[in-house]
């Protein structure tokens, strides 16, 4: 018998699967003829992709406290570093690495 | 038909390279994440990985894994990360059509941004054929991609440091990726839209505020269409 949380992630995983999969392969299913696709999807495309990551952000950003200790100081830190380390290098791997690095640091020595 | 030569092999290797190194330690990254936030192991990161076959998704699995983010949601998520999929078949219609349906769902199954831009480019040796150099190229991505997820999960396991803050990767990800998008000039407005509908859905329902912010999202970019579409062209 599989427990509640193996039944939970199992169904995750296909739902994650299933509609990754139905995205790529729609346009196929739909469009393998000579229909072109509507406007409306070509420009929800096109746009969609940077609303979504820059809320994917503030989302990572949920759980700071701004005004309770540590007052954000460590997310700030990090963030501004991986930043400016992006706009030096533009290596994503490096900015990552080290940003996280740092912040590992800081939550785990400072903020406690 | 697919036809396998050395040189074919050969070049679609090459060619995959940098993809090679990429998810190799992206993927080390999301599997290291998994296991040591929410203690699932190797079988989770393959059965993930080889799935959806999806960086931005594979890191935010981790965390819906973590706070069991109700089903409804996870569909929405990763509706919204992946949405772009869903264009980048337009190019290949013509090309795949015809072929044997299990190569052409397995071709679909591993369309990433990388294997895309790889097989948008097609610099097939000549003489060889198009479509089996494109095949390898799917098959080695998604051989780089599980291996890195579910090496990073074995060494997640192994780790014996205080993994607390790791989590920062998923959040440095997401920025790069960001700023990568706003050399773009016509990413700036609607980044600043996601932007500001994701406070939005954290002020007014912050127990789970990605599904109020990714609808606010869909409504302004439905709403300010004309504009954006002017400020586009």
């Amino acid at each position: 018998m599989p427990s509640a949380n193996t039944t939970y992630l199992l169904l995750a995983t296909l739902v994650m699967f299933a509609v990754t999969y139905a995205l790529r392969g729609t346009v196929f299913a739909v469009f393998g003829g000579s229909r072109t696709p509507p406007r409306l999807i070509l420009y929800i495309g096109r746009v969609i992709g940077p609303a979504v990551i820059a809320s994917l952000v503030i989302y990572c950003f949920r759980n700071t406290t701004p005004l309770v200790w540590p007052y954000g100081l460590p997310e700030t830190a990090a963030a501004l570093v991986c930043i400016l380390l992006h706009i030096w290098k533009r290596n994503p791997l490096l900015s990552i690495i080290l940003s996280t690095i740092l912040y590992m640091v800081l939550v785990q020595h400072f903020s406690s | 038909m697919l036809r396998f030569t050395k040189k074919v092999a050969l070049a679609s290797f090459k060619a995959s390279i940098p993809v090679l190194l990429g998810y190799l330690t992206m993927g080390a990254a999301a599997g290291i994440l998994l296991t040591s936030q929410t203690g699932l192991g190797a079988f989770w990161a393959f059965l993930t990985s080889a799935t959806s076959v999806s960086g931005a998704l594979q890191f935010m699995a981790v965390d819906m894994f973590a706070n069991h983010t109700p089903l409804l949601t996870v569909a929405l998520v990763t509706l919204s990360i992946n949405i772009r999929y869903a264009l980048y078949g337009l190019p290949l219609i013509e090309r795949w059509k015809g072929i044997p349906i299990l190569l052409k769902l397995y071709l679909i199954l591993s369309l990433t941004d990388e294997t895309f831009a790889l097989e948008t480019e097609n610099k097939y040796p000549p003489g060889e054929d198009s479509l089996t150099y494109c095949f390898l190229i799917s098959l080695f991505d998604h051989i780089y991609w599980v291996t890195g997820v579910v090496a990073g999960s074995l060494a997640g396991g192994l780790l014996n440091f205080n993994t607390k803050g790791i989590d920062f990767a998923m959040t440095a990800l997401f920025i790069v990726i960001l700023m990568d998008q706003l050399q773009e000039k016509q990413t700036r407005i609607p980044a600043g839209i996601g932007g500001i509908c994701a406070v939005i859905g954290l002020l007014i329902y912050p127990a789970n505020m990605l599904v109020p912010s990714l609808l606010l999202i869909l409504a302004a970019i439905l709403l300010f269409r004309r504009r954006l579409e002017v400020a586009n062209a």
